[in-house]
Order: structure tokens, then sequence, then C-alpha cells
């Protein structure tokens, strides 16, 4: 078993990673003093790995999409029980997500840690599940994606990515649709299950007031070895251009909503880390609440405190989002290319460029009180290949020249789509065609 | 697991809570200003808080105070206001990291703490009214912010639901008040009941850091003896009344699935035993409501119950298929009535104990979570820990729950649902 203890001398902070034999990358950064202890076991399996192939299948095939998020589900119910039933013993909150790139299960507790543990590395390694058990998952999860359709913050962001890729499967909803997942069946669910839910594609992260020793022999124990089937994933191409300028959709709200996305190229692993960044330095500086920009459109009455922007970014897919509620969606995005386009002729703020490096720096300080926090920056950090100081390193060393670059190479406001959600009775028909999801 | 709390009086109706625990890494301080919730000045005071954490006499305007608070290391001055039973809580939040990891041993805690007692007692005024032009921005926000409350479906059915729910009660008033009552606001105004609550309002102050911070008590405490105090008395609830008929309201918007809101009232006075009973019944993923309205029978998305303490109101809240509100409706009653029965296993009743004692022992983590903690006791009167109310929890008994239960009447059954051509 390959051990190694990764410190930070900027924090005074370290963690354990094994390699175990089994393939399962592991991560343990204890927490003294601490109640809680956070635990993620999780595969680099997401909604948008729809196509892949394997040794034993060597040409690329293509599966319905929401099948990870069905899986998430189904794997929640052993042959005998629910799971949060096993849980209920210990006293831990458990949970588990499915995002674009991957699925993890976790659970929180005070107490019984180990028996929480073996609960984990049991479920998840033993699936079950049958025709019948498969069809009823499909009430609860066709309610679940009606819910969604009703959250309009969930669908302008969904609709921008629809008008901003072409191919790439990150525009698909996570959970699927209602047509695709009725193509899901037990065969499918194994396929998948083995394909991604080999210990050599997952990763196991734990925060809080745990024995290491303790945690490595409930490994030694419970985890089952594994052929690597080495799996490959592939996406079809994707243009550098948006699909569609214009996504515009109508549901019960007060105020039109927006989301503004710029496209730009993909990177992967430590080069990844630095491009989210220096693209949000980039994101700050253009338009936080400090900035001059902000400033004008919030007095003008064209953005209120709803105005925020993010970087948007996985496998295959990279973006930068500005979103919030406005009158006039259209005009701001027409004043944001228009201050891109300034700042790349006249140049950054330098000075407010090192306070927002103080203020980055801070924000990753505060993390570092929450085992959840801690937790889930070592599994996607462990997926992504790279350590979990590296953010924090990264915001350290990075300087002016790397963010005005960033700005210059990154930012083509020709590759911008926007998605509006408009009130219903809205008389606001200037331009656009009306697009239903 | 030695978290230190103290609470000492620093004026009329004015209260400083320390609370310290060595795991922090950040330092937090929030001012609390609590009043009665009422339908004319829900509005007027639900603007306070925004306006405040928005700029002061010494930084002006928010870019400038932005500004500061990034040198600062990323230090956060917000403002928020939230319903607690009959009451109004206005808060001013502040937040940095420990000055021991600053790059050059700073002081940023003690210029936070500043900055935040500028905004509350040093805001920036214009003869005799809040500055005008930034004023005009922040009631536009809150009135963009009462018209969005129907852009999500689930708090909404909560909202439209408490106003049946609370008749005719402080309670019932939406936090951010009506469009109505908004609208009326000037900057003058705003600032004339600013004036008020400074000098009527019950103020509790609380600090969450590795270390108790005496600099930093002693800004407020400066800052706070130029009120000139005069106090209204501290803030209280009172149970909410079981109606006479059951009320039904049914309300029809575009949406593609129903949320069902229904209410169960109680003067049940041990609220550790009816939280207990509110966890056999809805509140976790192995209650009653979740295996069976959810997983048994797939009826909602979500089934979930909630227990109001201060207001005696239990909640079921549900997201369901529009021709199933009925079916889940009388599955929600009848799971009820299981647990009024004693329906229910000791591997259920200890399981849902287990769960509660989980949560709150992780309490102490989190410096929000234990801020807002105790907080909560103080406006009830109390001082209790996470760890006094593990106690309690742990002397629940079976019998306890089932007479928790059966205190329980229906209320109000309250549906958000589609139109008839829906789909």
């Amino acid at each position: 078993m390959e051990k190694q203890i990764i410190r930070n001398e900027r924090t005074g902070e370290q963690y354990t990673y094994v390699k175990h034999p089994t393939g399962l990358d592991i991560f343990i950064w204890k927490m003294e003093d601490y109640s809680t202890t956070h635990a993620l076991f999780g595969t680099k399996y997401g909604s948008i790995n729809t196509k892949f192939k394997t040794k034993t299948e060597p040409d690329f095939i293509t599966v319905p999409n929401g099948i990870a998020h069905y899986l998430e589900h189904k794997l929640f119910e052993n042959e005998d029980c629910d799971v949060f039933s096993l849980y209920a013993k210990t006293g831990a909150s458990a949970n588990a997500y499915t995002s674009f790139d991957k699925t993890c299960y976790l659970f929180s507790c005070t107490d019984n840690v180990y028996d929480s543990l073996e609960i984990l590395l049991s479920f998840v390694q033993n699936p079950y599940f049958t025709e019948e058990t498969v069809r009823k998952e499909q009430g609860i999860i066709g309610q679940e994606i009606r819910m969604y359709d009703d959250n309009a913050g969930w669908r302008v962001f969904f609709n921008m990515l629809q008008g901003m890729y072409h191919n790439h499967p990150v525009k698909i909803d996570i959970a699927g649709t209602v047509e695709s997942i009725a193509q899901i069946n037990a065969d499918l669910l194994y396929k998948c299950y083995y394909t991604f839910y080999n210990l050599n594609n997952m990763v196991l992260s734990i925060a809080g007031n745990v024995d290491e020793d303790k945690v490595l022999e409930m490994c030694d124990k419970l985890l089952k070895n594994n052929d690597n089937p080495e799996l490959e994933t592939a996406f079809e191409d994707e243009p550098e251009t948006v699909c569609k300028p214009e996504v515009t959709q109508k549901l019960e709200i007060a105020m039109p909503m927006f989301n503004i996305g710029f496209k730009a190229k993909p990177s992967k692993g430590l080069e990844a880390v630095r491009a989210e960044i220096e693209t949000n330095f980039v994101l700050s500086l253009l338009a936080d609440e400090s900035s001059a920009f902000y400033k004008r459109l919030y007095d003008e009455g064209l953005i209120n405190s709803s105005f925020s922007s993010e970087v948007f970014m996985g496998d295959g897919y990279f973006c930068s989002i500005f979103g919030g509620e406005s009158r006039n969606p259209r005009l701001v995005r027409d004043k944001l290319i228009e201050e891109i386009e300034r700042c790349k002729k006249e140049g950054l703020d330098e000075e407010r460029f090192n306070i927002i490096k103080k203020s980055y720096y801070g924000a990753l300080i505060r993390d570092l009180n929450d085992a959840e926090a801690i937790a889930t920056t070592m599994i996607n950090a462990g997926m992504e290949k790279i350590s979990a100081f590296d953010v924090i390193e990264t915001v350290a060393a990075v300087t002016f020249e790397d963010v005005t670059k960033r700005l210059n190479d990154q930012f083509n406001t020709k590759n911008v789509t926007i998605s509006i959600i408009e009130p219903i009775d809205s008389v606001n028909n200037d331009s656009g065609e009306e697009e239903q999801n | 697991m030695a978290i230190k709390y103290s609470r000492e009086k620093l004026g009329d109706g004015i209260h400083y809570t320390t609370i310290v625990n060595s795991r922090q890494k950040t330092n937090t301080m929030i001012i609390h200003l609590i009043t009665e919730l009422s339908a004319e000045n829900a509005s007027v005071n639900a603007i306070i808080p925004y306006v405040l954490s928005g700029s002061s006499g010494s930084f002006p305007t928010l870019t400038e105070l932005n500004k500061k608070l990034s040198e600062l290391y990323g230090a956060v001055i917000k403002g928020a206001v939230s319903k607690v039973g009959d009451s109004q809580d206005l808060a001013l939040m502040a937040g940095c990291i420990n000055n021991r990891y600053t790059f050059e041993g700073e002081k940023i805690t003690e210029e936070m703490t500043s900055m935040l007692a500028g905004c509350l007692t040093d805001p920036h005024i214009e003869n005799d009214r809040f500055f005008e032009k930034d004023f005009e921005l922040k009631k536009q926000e809150l009135l963009d912010d009462i018209d969005a409350e129907i852009n999500e479906k689930r708090s909404y059915a909560f909202k439209r639901a408490n106003l049946n729910i609370f008749r005719d009660e402080p309670a019932a008033v939406s936090v951010k008040g009506s469009r109505e009552q908004a609208e009326k606001i000037t900057a003058a105004s705003a600032y004339e009941q600013y004036k008020k609550l400074l000098k009527t309002a019950q103020i509790e102050i609380i600090f969450v850091g590795a270390e108790a911070s005496e600099s930093c008590k002693t800004i407020l405490a400066e800052a706070l003896s130029k009120i000139d105090r005069a106090y209204s008395g501290d803030n209280t609830s009172k149970k909410s009344p079981l109606k006479s008929d059951l009320c039904r309201v049914t309300e029809p918007h575009d949406v593609a699935q129903s949320k069902m809101v229904m209410a169960f009232k109680t003067d049940y006075e041990n609220s550790v035993s009816m939280k207990l009973m509110n966890a056999v019944f809805g509140a976790t993923p192995i209650s009653k409501l979740f295996m069976n309205v959810r997983e048994k029978l797939s009826l909602c998305y979500y089934c979930s119950s909630g227990y109001n303490d201060k207001k005696g109101v239990l909640y079921v809240d549900s997201g369901v298929e529009h021709t199933n509100t009925g079916k889940a409706e009388a599955e929600i009653i009848n799971q009820l009535e299981a647990v009024k029965k004693g329906d229910f296993s000791d591997e259920e009743m200890e399981n849902a104990r287990r769960a509660m004692i989980n949560t709150l022992r992780g309490i102490g983590d989190g410096a929000r979570s234990i801020a807002d903690w105790y907080f909560n006791q103080s406006y009830s009167g109390k001082s209790d820990s996470p760890y006094d109310q593990i106690e309690k929890l742990n002397a629940v008994t079976r019998d306890d729950i089932i007479a928790a239960a059966n205190s329980l009447s229906l209320d109000t059954v309250y549906v958000l649902t589609g139109k008839e051509s829906d789909r």
C-alpha cells in the first residue's frame, strides 16, 4: 500500500493519501477536536458520461441520458432494505448526489463513524436491482424532473447550456428526460455500474475526527478486488462556436431571469485549475460587486443584487456565466461585451487584482473550518489527480499578467449565448423565437 | 468539545453573547435587532438591514465598503431579515478569517467589528434621511424580492399557506411585508423607523471565534452607548390557536407539480418530545412520511414535516402530481394516525433519536449553526447548550411521543395546484 503525507506549509495543514491495492484512491484529513466526520465515496461518473468503451467492449457505445443519476437512486436500495434504514442505526445523516462528472455517496456523523463507513463501502459495492424495482423508480425520478421543470433558476441555466453546446452532453439535464429514463432497464444499469463503479475509477475521501489506521483497516476488509476495465470515455466533437445565440422560455416568475455564457476552450488537470482560478479573477475584476461596471449597471437599475458570475467547467466544457434578474437582459449582455472589449484594450485594474487575491485566499481559509468542505475539496482534487492544496497554492502564485492574458486569450465575445426566462403574460416580445423545453 | 458560552448585559435590552470554540478559523459577529412582526412595519423594517449593510458614514458607497472588506481578506458584512415566531429578526452579520491567518498579523477582526458598528450606528445619511439615491435602489430591490417570491414555488406555497394558518396573528405577515407597504417607504420614513428601532428593539449580539475578543466587545459597547434607549421589552411568540373549522385553500398556478402544505396545531408544552415525534413522523429519510408516502407509494418527490415550536405548528410540506393530492393527503393523515396509536417500533424511535443527536452534536462545528442555536435560546429565554438538549432528548419516552402526536389537530390544508388545462 502506497502512503503519502501531503503537507502544506502555508496553512500548516496536512492529509494522507493512500493508493489501495484494489486501485482505490483514499484521502484522509484528520481534524482534531471536531465532532463531525464527513465521508464521501464517489465515482468519476456523471451525467455527461454517456459514451464509453472498455477492454471487453472495444467499440464506443452510447447509452440513454440520466443513467448515472438513476443508478444513484437505485444503489440506495439493498436486496432487503433501504440504505437509509442501515444508517438509521448509526445516526449518520446520509445522502448522495450526481453531478455532470461524478456521483458521490456521503454521510456525516458525530458517532459510530466506522459502522457508518462500513455501510458506505458495502452498499456502493453491492448493486441490487430487478426490472420491477427499476420500473418503480421511474415514478419518483419523473416527479423529480417535473419539480425542476418549475424551477426557473434551473431552467435558465440548462437553456443556456442548450444554446451554448452543439453536441456535448453537458447540455442535457442531469436526471435525463421523462423520455430517456423510460428506456432505462436493469441490464443497462448493471452494464454502467460495472463499467464505472470500478475502484480504479473511484475515490474515498474522509475529513473529521477519525483514526487513519482504523479507516485503512476497514478498507482492507471491505474493498473488493476488481480487474481494471481500462475505461475510456469520449464526447462528440464540439465546435468552438455557440449553437444558438439566444434561448428563451416563459414561466410563472416576476422579473426576467437570464444567464449569459461565454464559451471557452476546456483543459484538464492542473491546467484546468489554473484556467478556473484565473478566469475567476477576470470575472471579479470585470463585474463583481466592487467593480465600476457593476456599480454602473446597478445604479441604472439594469441589474440587482442577484447579479453574479461563475466559471462552469468540466471534462470537455468550459464557460463563464453571468446570471441574474433584469428588465432588459439583452442590454446587460451588450454592456458586458462592451466592457470586456474595453478591458482588453485599456487593461484591467491591478490594484483591485491584489485586493481580490487576498479575498480569495480568505475564502479558502474559511473552507478549512468545515469537514464537508474539506472532504469535498479532496474528492474533487482526487478525481482530477491533483492535490487538495493546488487551489490555494495557485491562488497564491497567480499574477496580474496571467489574468490579463486569460482575458485576452479566452474571452471571445463572439462566442456568447443568452438564455432568458420571461414572465408568462409579459408583452416583451421584441426579438428571439420561443423555445420550449 | 470545549465550547465556552457566556451572555452579558451591555445595556437596556442589549446583550452580548460570546461563544468561544478553539476549532474556528474564522470570527463571526452578528447583531440582531428583534421587533414585533406587523403588517404595517414589516417592509420598512425589512429594508433596514440591507440599507445598513451597504454603506456607512465612513464608507459611504458600496464600492468603498466592499473594497475595504476585500482588503480584510475577503471579510463579509451582510444584512438579513427573518421571521422568528411572531417576531421579525433584522440581522447584520460580519465574518472574517482569524487574525493569525493573515500574512502580516493584521488585526482584521477589530477592523471588521468597527466597520460593522459603523454600519449599525453611523449610516450614510443626508438631510435627516438615508442617502436617497442608494436608498431608492434598495427599495427597488425589496420590491423585486417581494415580486420574486413567486419564482420558487415551494417557498411561495409556504408563504401563502402561512396567511391561512396564522390568520389574524403576527406570524401571518410575510417577512418582507407586502408590495403595497413596500411602495410607501421613503428614505425619510425608513430612517425614522431605524432610529426608533435602535432605541426600542431587543438587541442580541453574538460573537463566535477561536478566542474571546474584549476589544471587539468594547468597540460595540461604545458605539451602542451613544444610543438613548427606550426599550420596549423582550419579544415573545404565542402558540397559534386552532381554528374551529378546517381551513382548506386551493390556488391555481402555472406549475408542472402541485405543492401541498398541511398544518397541524398543538398546545403541547414539551417541545423536545414534539421534536422527536416530528423526527419519527416526517423529518428524516427513515421517517414514516419518507418511507411510505415517497418510497412505498411514490406519491411525492418530497414529503417531510417540520415543527415550529414557537407557534406550536407542525407542517407537512410536499410536492405532488396534481391528480394525487387527495391520495397524498389521506396517506399523510394515515401516517400521523399511526404515530398517535403508538404504531411505531422502538427501533423507529431510537433511529429518530439517534438522527437528532447526530445533528445536535454537529452544531458546535459550524460558526453559523452555533450562533443561531444560542440566538434561539436567548429568544426563548433559555441558555441550553446542544448537549443539554441531548440529555432532555434522551429522557423522552414512547408515551411522550404518543401524547405529543395526540395533541395535534389538522388546521389548514393549502394546495398550490396546476391549472386544469396543464398537460
